[in-house]
């Protein structure tokens, strides 16, 4: 366990180190929740069915910072340590690559918190951000939509043949998901078409499913969304560990 | 004692068989270095003997465990060098240190390694910014934070300047003088030569000889040359009356003896002095690992031109 701890300290100094990691999962998410929160303000609005727009924002703000790191950050030093052999060379050693897996899987959740507690704290400071629901219930939702994306993620990473590759799986995935699945910009303003688009995207369930909770509701009104985020982080995380390339 | 046992290793790649029914042991605190062109099956040789891939037949042992079954167990007592290991993007010297430090029981002091290998001022610098020497240097540091009784270096010399590679040597030597076991490979001659109690010539993924540098080059059976210059034309002469003497040749006023007795030369000081001939510029050139290495292959066999 010691061991996991110091490999995870060093990899969370390298992560610090990436300047497209910090930038997308820091930076990124607060400067549209400026430019948004300015435009529209944070007063009640028929458009968002009678929330502000930061509030109902924030929670797919959230969902785009966990596709920062889920789908590009993640899976993307994967590829890397494989295609320079970095995993070749840990399997050398009395550590299980595994923990390399695990590791990396900590830094990039961590990094997620922390996106997250920048954003809160600025929506708060600057638009009075108002969070409707239960702590508890939105950790749980948190956690269900980490679960659903880290896995497509590992499975990216783990099944890509080189870096190339994976960053076009990536990007391919990441930015239908980042602009049409309600992340970045509210389901509610778009038209019918992408909100049909949006349905076979599993980050819209992501999005909902946190903002039904931010916006007051409970788990027990969103268990499709959950069953689907599940459902995707057992069949995706599952193939992921069966057909995973080391080298 | 025999650190390393392989008996009848065999691993193909589909239909290739990289190698082929390979057998050899390597003794405890020795210099054992498997050399051959690039793609006669050397790394993937030691790939399989330190278990990073699975043989497909044969018999392995690393200080008496089977490199599969006793996976991680193993790797508390050996370091490796692998061929084109590349190290995380932006990591510090220190900080790869001390990551490699953290995953073995007892490690030694990364601190005094750097210190040994000439890097204690590199400690803060990024990996990204060292030189290729400096860089395979970090490689065996990482090799020997285990304090491993064997150590595996693959093409540890491959693509550095020849001063380094002079650097390396005497750092392989220094592991020697520790009491630890050396298992590398190469595609340089002089540097199996340099360094090796016993090497293995390999080609095809077969062993074409085994055994020390002289056992080597006696077994390929090359003959020594003596060349020096004269005026007449003695070439008959010295194939007549000096026993063993395989071939004379004439090139303008230099003569070249070809024989596999060392001692003809003093045979053929004492002929050249009976009879009165004057000489210049006389030379022998012994045969080496490399002219032992192309008969053996038999691949591009010249007699080296002096």
């Amino acid at each position: 366990m010691n061991r996991l701890w110091k490999i995870t300290a060093v990899e969370w100094k390298l992560i610090n180190r990436e300047f497209i990691t910090l930038f997308f999962a820091l930076i990124f998410p607060v400067l549209m929740l400026l430019l948004f929160g300015t435009i529209y303000g944070n007063r009640p609005s028929e458009i968002m069915g009678g929330y502000g727009t930061v509030d109902v924002s924030t929670p797919g703000y959230t969902n785009m910072i966990i596709a920062v790191t889920g789908l590009m950050s993640f899976p993307l030093t994967l590829a890397q340590y494989r295609e320079k052999k970095i995993l070749r060379r840990f399997m050398v050693t009395p550590v299980k690559p595994v923990e390399i897996l695990l590791s990396q899987f900590f830094v990039n959740i961590l990094m997620t918190v922390l996106g997250l507690v920048v954003l809160i704290a600025l929506g708060k400071v600057v638009f009075d951000l108002h969070f409707y629901g239960n702590v508890l219930e939105a950790i749980v939702a948190f956690i269900v939509i980490l679960l659903g994306i880290f896995s497509i993620g590992l499975f990216i990473g783990g099944l890509s043949k080189n870096m190339k590759m994976c960053t076009t799986i990536a990007y391919i995935v990441y930015f239908p998901m980042l602009f049409l699945s309600g992340a970045t910009i509210p389901i509610e303003i778009m038209p019918q078409s992408i909100i049909n688009i949006s349905k076979v995207l599993p980050m819209s369930y992501g999005v909902s499913l946190l903002k039904g909770i931010w916006l007051g509701g409970h788990l027990s009104d969103h268990v499709k969304e959950i069953v689907i985020l599940l459902s995707i982080a057992v069949v995706s995380g599952g193939f992921a560990v069966k057909f995973f390339k080391w080298e | 004692m025999n650190v390393i046992e392989v008996e009848n290793l065999v691993k193909k790649y589909k239909s290739v068989t990289a190698v082929d029914d390979i057998s050899f042991v390597v003794e405890e605190g020795s210099i054992f270095g498997m050399l051959g062109p690039n793609g006669a099956g050397k790394t993937t040789t030691i790939e399989c003997v330190i278990g990073l891939k699975q043989r497909d037949g044969g018999r392995v042992r690393v200080l008496g465990h089977d490199p599969k079954a006793h996976f991680k167990k193993l790797y508390d007592r050996i370091g490796v060098q692998l061929q084109e290991t590349a190290y995380q993007d932006r990591i510090r010297v220190w900080e790869i240190c001390e990551l490699f430090s953290s995953m073995y029981e007892d490690p030694l002091d990364y601190k005094m390694l750097l210190e040994r290998f000439d890097l204690a001022d590199k400690k803060r610098s990024y990996m990204s910014q060292l030189s290729g020497g400096q860089r395979q240097k970090i490689a065996i540091v990482l090799a020997l934070i285990p304090n491993p009784e064997v150590v595996f270096l693959d093409e540890l010399t491959t693509g550095l300047d020849p001063k380094s590679r002079r650097e390396m040597w005497a750092c392989v030597k220094q592991l020697k003088n520790e009491g630890r076991t050396v298992f590398l490979t190469t595609h340089y001659m002089e540097e199996a030569s340099a360094l090796c109690d016993k090497i293995c010539i390999i080609d095809e993924g077969r062993i074409v000889a085994l055994g020390s540098v002289d056992d080597v080059v006696d077994l390929a059976g090359i003959d020594y040359v003596i060349s020096f210059e004269t005026d007449g034309d003695i070439t008959q002469m010295i194939k007549d009356s000096i026993k063993g003497v395989s071939s004379v040749v004439r090139e303008g006023k230099r003569l070249k003896v070809y024989s596999n007795r060392e001692d003809v030369l003093t045979d053929l000081v004492i002929f050249l002095k009976d009879k009165g001939i004057y000489y210049r510029k006389i030379d022998i050139k012994r045969p080496g690992l490399e002219e032992a290495f192309l008969k053996l292959t038999g691949k591009a066999w010249e007699v080296e031109e002096l």
